[in-house]
């Protein structure tokens, strides 16, 4: 008892000692915030390479007849398009990257669970990304994402590498699950019960079980497709007495969840960086954090309405309908509580802000417009349009990209202590926000009179729009360059932050920025929500974290 | 600790102006999404096409009021709450932690209108489905890069265009013979996959008389956005029977003359028994055993398909014959039985061809 009296945190206040060669330190690291930091890079990186495909996209798509490159490579540069933004970029950004450097510091933790897993399931990571590129060499996959079967028995030797590298992804991602499950149930700082847990922790925690338990999944109809392809055993070939339908059944049993993976967490980015700037408590703290774990169950129920033109009997398409209503509700329930947080605020309009509040109103469109899906009759028109490209878009940019780059802009301080530049990230929102919407948004209509997507030449009667659309998409890749010029130049030259420059309330604002290897000197106990700007900080055990003081050496260091 | 001051919120009077403000404008979008409906840019073909605009207009309408609310108020919101120069700096909003009752119903009316847009879209989708059964029967096949369509009393496949009579219902049975297409007429609102293997089926009624064109909504190889040429043709019954029987005339030989794929004729004397049962064990057992016909593997049982006479129908009602099984090698064969690949796509020659017949003619 002696002991627990000295470290409230038990075995919690172990430190280990830093490593100290450059190698141990940022390439091969354990510590939770370098490897968040690593994910980061890295999946901009391919952020960068998979928005310049999307550029060749929409170049080809300037004129009806295409031109630009011919049939063959774009179906190879949309398909890996698609590929690399969901696995290498979205979900790596949000999961691994954010998840990795802040929710373990939100819940007063020195690391995740497994530090030695967090480097594998982030090494893996590039080499899985590295691969799925290869595949050009090779002769990409041109069956878009989803490499429905029979067409992707046809494609050329890169989608067997497509398979390997997208098993890959799916290994890391559910260690990745494995780690935040733990992490988040067993390390939790004294006090820190579930309902005082930020809302970033809670989608995380809403996540974390949705990558565990989906990709195994997608990992079974990827090893079955590449054995197909390779070795010939016909899971999926019907004249062979396989079934194409499986492979969707399966590959939808994965990414339908996979789209809560890419908002979930995006989500809670909103719901901190909102509270922070209207300062005052995030409106309906447990509807937020439940209808996290109500949307997380749900999405496994659903996945069956991006089948409903397969020839699925229709009672069984019945249920998937209304079940993906009901996602409607949990999902209002939180757009309905943002909004209700800026009500009597005192709006402080950072860029990070602007992102959050921008991310409510295209994300809302993103959620209608699946609900208009969901609706069978209206899917069996649209599905497979460019209608389709406009939902999915304005859930994944629209919802999660915003929801990324609220979270770069809020969080940077903590990642490299210094702020990036307000007025360029303010440019950068403006004409990211407009590109996005003049590209996106005509896509709705074009696909209801008639333009099927996945095509490298269509209808000369949807010229305009399409030439657009195009223009729009490069004011986009130009806001974007602006965020990169941003980045690059504030990480030597932007204002330093010190510890909070945004007056914000959860626990990893109460260190510095950058935070020790450690996190924290003494694990801190928590009394109550982050959230109430009118009360003190209910944390205690904080205050030697902005001083000199050495940490305490732990019995037991070694 | 600072001592902070927060003022109570009040919904004043610029939140109910703002309301007013955002109810006209959501009326005004209810509005348009009638008085604009997609019939106006895009013919609604099909009786049920008709529907499922109905469904649209609902949707649209009910879906644009709640975003006209939801980003007006977010606006709204952001700009009337913005903290202003003459703030403290360290001014704080309105501690506000929830509001059980606005959270009670904002989960509720929400579960009603799912409630209602269920009632709403499963009465359209039974419209749909309940279109009449015993309709003109057509059966459109996907193939790489183009649908061809069968009709039962013509011989062969049609190849350009798919007609159907005005006002006569319609039962479409759609498979592939290779990959997975879509088959979608935006003028029917209505597309189903067609998919290798699987027939399924959809069933509606021409209501207006026009050339619409057929696309295809599933990624299906390095031409699949130029399968977008064909159209589907509604006309009247005159019209109708005028095409039809210009077919049956063209093709009125198809059976007889059984062309190979490069235009040779089937030497169906000069099957070679050994050499077609090679083949046999090689491209067939895969999905037809050599049993009695009702013992299906993927297609039926092959024993005795030339020799037993209580044998089911296999073409237009007739026991097999040679000349039968031949042409469902050369051709494949979609219907009732599920699909099975033409001699194309399963690399069969003609000679081929002969030798399997010969080789099945031998199972008694």
């Amino acid at each position: 008892m002696a002991v627990a009296a000295l470290h409230p945190g038990g075995i919690a206040e172990h430190i280990h000692p830093e490593p100290q060669g450059f190698v141990r330190r940022y390439v091969f690291s354990l510590d939770h915030k370098i490897i968040g930091i690593q994910y980061i890079i890295t999946a901009f990186v391919f952020f960068m390479l998979s928005g310049l495909l999307a550029e060749a996209i929409r170049t080809q798509l300037l004129n009806p007849n295409g031109g630009f490159v011919a049939p063959g490579t774009y179906n190879e540069v949309y398909s890996v398009h698609g590929s690399a933004m969901v696995w290498l970029v979205i979900i790596p950004l949000l999961t691994g990257g954010f998840g990795n450097l802040v929710f373990p510091l939100q819940i007063g933790a020195r690391d995740v669970a497994f530090p030695w897993l967090n480097m594998l399931s982030f090494w893996i990571f590039p080499v899985a990304g590295l691969m799925l590129f290869s595949s050009f060499l090779m002769g990409a996959p041109t069956a878009g994402w989803m490499e429905y079967p029979p067409i992707s028995l046809q494609g050329a030797a890169g989608t067997s590498m497509w398979c390997a590298a997208i098993f890959l992804v799916g290994v890391s991602s559910t260690i990745t699950g494995i780690n935040f499950v733990v992490t988040i149930l067993k390390m939790r700082a004294p006090g820190m019960t579930f309902t005082r847990m930020p809302l970033f922790v809670w989608g995380q925690f809403a996540t974390a079980p949705l990558l565990m338990i989906a990709t195994t999944a997608l990992a079974a109809a990827l090893a079955a497709l590449f054995i197909e392809r390779q070795f010939g055993v016909p899971f999926f070939d019907p004249t062979k007495g396989g079934s194409p339908v499986m492979w969707q059944h399966m590959f939808w049993f994965y990414s339908h969840p996979a789209v809560y993976i890419m908002i979930l967490p995006a989500f809670g980015i909103v719901s901190e960086v909102l509270p922070t700037f209207a300062r005052k408590p995030v409106f309906g703290y447990k509807l937020i954090a439940f209808s996290s774990m109500a949307i997380a169950l749900l999405g496994f129920m659903v996945w069956a309405h991006h089948m409903f033109t397969s020839g699925l009997a229709p009672f069984l398409q019945l249920p998937f309908m209304i079940l993906t209503y009901i996602i409607g509700v949990p999902t209002g329930i939180k757009i309905f509580s943002w909004t209700a947080t800026l009500f009597g605020g005192k709006i402080h309009y950072s860029t990070a802000m602007l992102f959050a509040i921008g991310f409510i109103g295209l994300f809302t469109i993103g959620g209608i417009t699946g609900i208009f899906l969901a609706a069978i009759p209206f899917d069996l028109h649209v599905h497979g349009t460019y209608f389709i490209v406009a939902h999915l878009h304005y859930v994944l940019v629209g919802g999660s990209l915003m929801g990324v780059f609220a979270g770069m802009y809020y969080w940077f301080p903590k990642m490299s202590g210094r702020l990036l530049d307000e007025t360029l990230g303010k440019i950068h929102f403006w004409l990211f926000f407009i590109g996005f919407n003049c590209t996106f948004l005509p896509m709705h209509w074009l696909g209801m009179l008639g333009m099927p997507r996945e095509v490298a030449t269509y209808d000369p009667q949807f010229t305009f729009w399409n030439r657009f659309e195009s223009v729009s998409s490069y004011l986009m890749t130009f806001a974007i360059l602006i965020f990169f010029v941003n980045v690059l130049w504030s990480i030597r030259n932007g204002r330093r932050s010190g510890p909070n420059p945004w007056g914000a309330r959860t626990l990893e604002w109460q260190i510095p920025s950058p935070p020790h290897y450690y996190n924290f000197k003494h694990v801190p106990t928590v009394y109550g929500l982050p959230y109430d700007f009118s009360q003190p900080l209910p944390y205690k055990g904080l205050e030697e974290e902005l001083t000199d003081l050495p940490p305490p050496v732990a019995a037991g260091a070694h | 600790m600072v001592e902070k001051t927060a003022q109570p919120a009040r919904l004043g009077r610029g939140f109910w102006v703002v309301t007013a403000v955002l109810a006209a404008l959501a009326i005004a979008a209810i509005v348009f999404c009638y008085v604009f409906p997609l019939e106006r840019y895009l013919p609604a073909a099909i009786v049920t096409a008709r529907q499922v605009d109905e469904l649209i207009r609902f949707m649209s309408a009910t879906g644009s009021a709640l975003y006209i609310f939801v980003a007006g108020y977010l606006v709204y919101f952001a700009i009337a709450f913005r903290a202003k120069a003459s703030d403290a700096p360290d001014a704080i909003g309105v501690q506000i932690h929830d509001n059980r009752k606005l959270e009670f119903w904002w989960t509720v009316i929400p579960l009603l209108f799912v409630l209602v847009l269920s009632i709403v879209s499963v009465r359209i989708w039974y419209e749909i489905l309940l279109e009449p059964e015993n309709g003109l029967v057509v059966e459109a096949i996907g193939h790489q890069f183009y649908f061809s369509f069968r009709y039962p009393q013509i011989n062969g496949e049609v190849t350009d265009e798919m007609h159907v009579p005005l006002n006569v219902p319609v039962t479409l049975n759609l498979t592939s013979a290779d990959v997975i297409h879509g088959f979608w007429v935006p003028a029917m609102r209505l597309k189903n996959d067609t998919v290798p293997g699987l027939v399924t089926t959809i069933r509606f009624t021409p209501r207006l008389a026009g050339r619409y064109p057929i696309i295809c909504t599933q990624f299906c190889g390095v031409e699949h956005s130029e399968m977008d040429k064909q159209v589907l043709v509604i006309e009247d019954k005159a019209s109708f029977d005028r095409w039809y029987k210009g077919w049956q005339q063209k093709n009125a030989h198809v059976s007889n003359a059984l062309p190979g794929a490069a235009g040779q004729a089937i030497p169906l004397q000069g099957g070679d028994v050994a050499a077609g049962k090679a083949l046999f064990s090689q491209k067939c057992t895969a999905c037809h055993k050599v049993a009695p016909f009702n013992q299906t593997l993927v297609g039926p049982g092959l024993e005795a398909v030339l020799h037993d006479p209580a044998h089911p129908d296999l073409v237009n009602g007739k026991a097999a014959n040679p000349a039968d099984v031949a042409s469902i090698l050369e051709n494949g064969y979609t219907g009732s039985m599920g699909a099975m690949p033409s001699a194309s796509s399963n690399g069969l020659s003609p000679q081929d061809i002969a030798n399997l017949v010969a080789f099945l003619n031998t199972l008694k």
